[in-house]
């Protein structure tokens, strides 16, 4: 049985489709890549897979229940985490207190107690090398940082899937090398699949992903092993447009 | 109520809520020969209508931000003192007074001695729970999330915090707090109610400012502000009778904007590694 499974899914505001008519199967463990230019509807597939808006059609299936309208909140502790583009940590809280509700409100949630949840929290900040800067408060760290702490936090959360958006824009290619090197480490050790979202650098994606998939306008373009998709001319067009010839428009 | 960062101006109407409230136990049951216990029937109709404005309260935060939500919290107040007064329900505008009504239930002597004594202990007393409940909030996993929904509300979502669960129960022991302060401080104590006397925003503004000078979302921030608010006002009365609400005003939103975290605040940053930090709650 797939973890997830996106049925048909269309999301619209108002005229515009932002997702159309997509499918997809994600299995517990997969390392998979999600690329598109700008608009592609990359943000809108998350957030109705996490939840923030449900879907005009379709259905959205975690672990053979249909979560489609279920409220944002029971998403975490069935197991679906997420980073965001811009990291959002809570400001006034310290590094280690952000980590921990993670833990306390994740898949964990209502088995740990504060305790636990602030030990699970130096383990991962431990891992993402944060640990040193456990008891700033976390509107004080710098951008890459910050992303490293929202890791962590998703990470303490225990999830199975892990949605990541641009995780690994604006990081230096040494650090996206590193950060690629421990995603795919955590995700074998604690079975976490792991979906990373990404517009531009394809550096990581082809270190991480076992499996690509490609958006254009809201629908899906490719679902394939990663060598074969990135090497799709349609991937080409689709970041570069082609010259257009008799009968068609061009695109991009 | 400063960790959810709603800044609630319906705070008074807990407190005006809660007088009411010991206002009609007392006058609907001092016949009944339950003796103090007819205080305790007071204090739980003030629990009671004091958890349906929160309630109310809880169900507009869901909905409305920052200056929106105060201003719908202020309309609760007037709304509800004009409510009372228009239909002339629970005395009307007249207010209700219940001096004869305690004295037959619980005779002369104790009368005195529970509106002078007693109603201070109790108050004390509320200040206790207050503190505990603020320290056990703040050590808990309870705390956590109210920082995570005052933070940023939609990432606690989406980590799993049942952001409306941790608002209501924020506004509803704000509220029980509140209205046991005024079923034994004003009830208790003044033996009468007036509407024009409790639905006062005045009180409000000054239950924030006192959080706000002490530190938001901290224990012994509301405890300094309250002494340095309510011993420089006292002061400034004393040596300019008459001016001090005008000097105070502007001295008020200097200390607001120079020490947006207050003072405990200020105080935490400042300790932050030393021993003393643990102490700074």
């Amino acid at each position: 049985m797939a973890l997830l499974k996106v049925e048909n899914v269309t999301k619209r505001f108002g005229g515009l489709i932002a997702v159309d008519d997509i499918s997809l199967e994600i299995e517990a463990g997969e390392l998979i890549g999600i690329v598109g230019p700008n608009g592609s509807g990359k943000t809108t597939l998350y957030n109705v897979i996490s939840g923030v808006y449900p879907p005009e059609e379709g259905r959205v299936i975690f672990e053979g229940k249909d979560i489609t309208k279920l409220p944002v909140y029971k998403r975490a502790p069935m197991g679906i985490g997420r980073t965001f583009q811009i990291p959002r940590p809570f400001s006034s809280a310290t590094v280690r207190e952000n980590v921990a509700t993670g833990a306390m409100f994740g898949t964990l949630s209502g088995k740990v107690s504060v305790d636990k949840s602030l030990q699970i929290a130096d383990h991962y900040l431990e891992l993402v090398g944060l640990y040193e800067q456990k008891d700033k408060t976390s509107g004080g760290l710098t951008p890459t940082e910050k992303k490293l702490m929202e890791i962590s936090r998703a990470l303490a959360m225990k999830p199975k899937l892990l949605l990541m958006d641009e995780a690994m824009a604006g990081m230096h290619p040494k650090d996206i090398d590193s950060m690629v090197k421990f995603l795919k480490k955590v995700a074998k050790e604690e079975n976490i699949a792991i979906v990373a979202m990404v517009e531009h650098i394809m550096r990581a994606v082809t270190g991480f992903a076992q499996r690509v998939i490609v958006m254009y306008r809201g629908a899906k373009l490719i679902d394939a092993p990663t060598a074969e998709a990135l090497t799709d001319p349609r991937v080409v067009d689709v970041y570069l447009g082609r010259p257009s010839r008799e009968g068609e428009h061009a695109e991009g | 109520m400063g960790m959810t960062g709603y800044v609630d101006f319906g705070y008074v109407t807990f407190i005006a809520l809660g007088t009411y409230g010991m206002a009609l136990g007392i006058t609907m049951f001092y016949q009944s020969g339950l003796g103090i216990g007819i205080i305790f029937i007071g204090l739980f109709i003030a629990l009671f209508l004091a958890s349906l404005s929160a309630l109310l309260e809880a169900g507009i935060a869901l909905r409305l931000r920052g200056a929106y939500f105060a201003i719908a919290c202020i309309a609760i107040n007037e709304g509800l003192r004009h409510l009372i007064e228009g239909t002339r329900i629970w005395g009307g505008s007249e207010g209700m007074i219940f001096w004869k009504e305690m004295i037959e239930a619980f005779g002369r002597e104790t009368t005195i001695r529970l509106t002078t004594f007693w109603t201070d202990i109790a108050v004390l007393i509320i200040a206790a729970i207050a503190a505990l409940i603020t320290l056990i909030f703040m050590r808990g996993k309870i705390g956590y999330a109210l920082t995570a929904v005052r933070e940023d509300e939609d990432a606690a979502k989406v980590m799993g915090i049942n952001t409306t669960k941790y608002k209501t129960i924020a506004f509803v022991t704000s509220g029980w707090l509140g209205a046991a302060v005024g079923a034994f401080a004003w009830g208790l104590k003044l033996t009468h109610v007036f509407p024009p006397d409790v639905f006062v925003i005045h009180y409000t503004v000054e239950v924030i400012v006192v959080v706000l000078l002490g530190g938001a979302g901290t224990l012994l921030g509301p405890v300094i502000g309250g002494l340095i608010y309510g011993l420089s006002k006292y002061w400034l009365a004393v040596i300019l009778p008459g001016f001090q609400l005008l000097i105070f005003a502007p001295i008020v939103i200097i200390i607001i904007v120079a020490f947006p975290e207050g003072v405990i605040g200020l105080l935490k940053r400042r300790t932050k590694g030393t021993r003393l930090e643990k102490y700074i709650i």
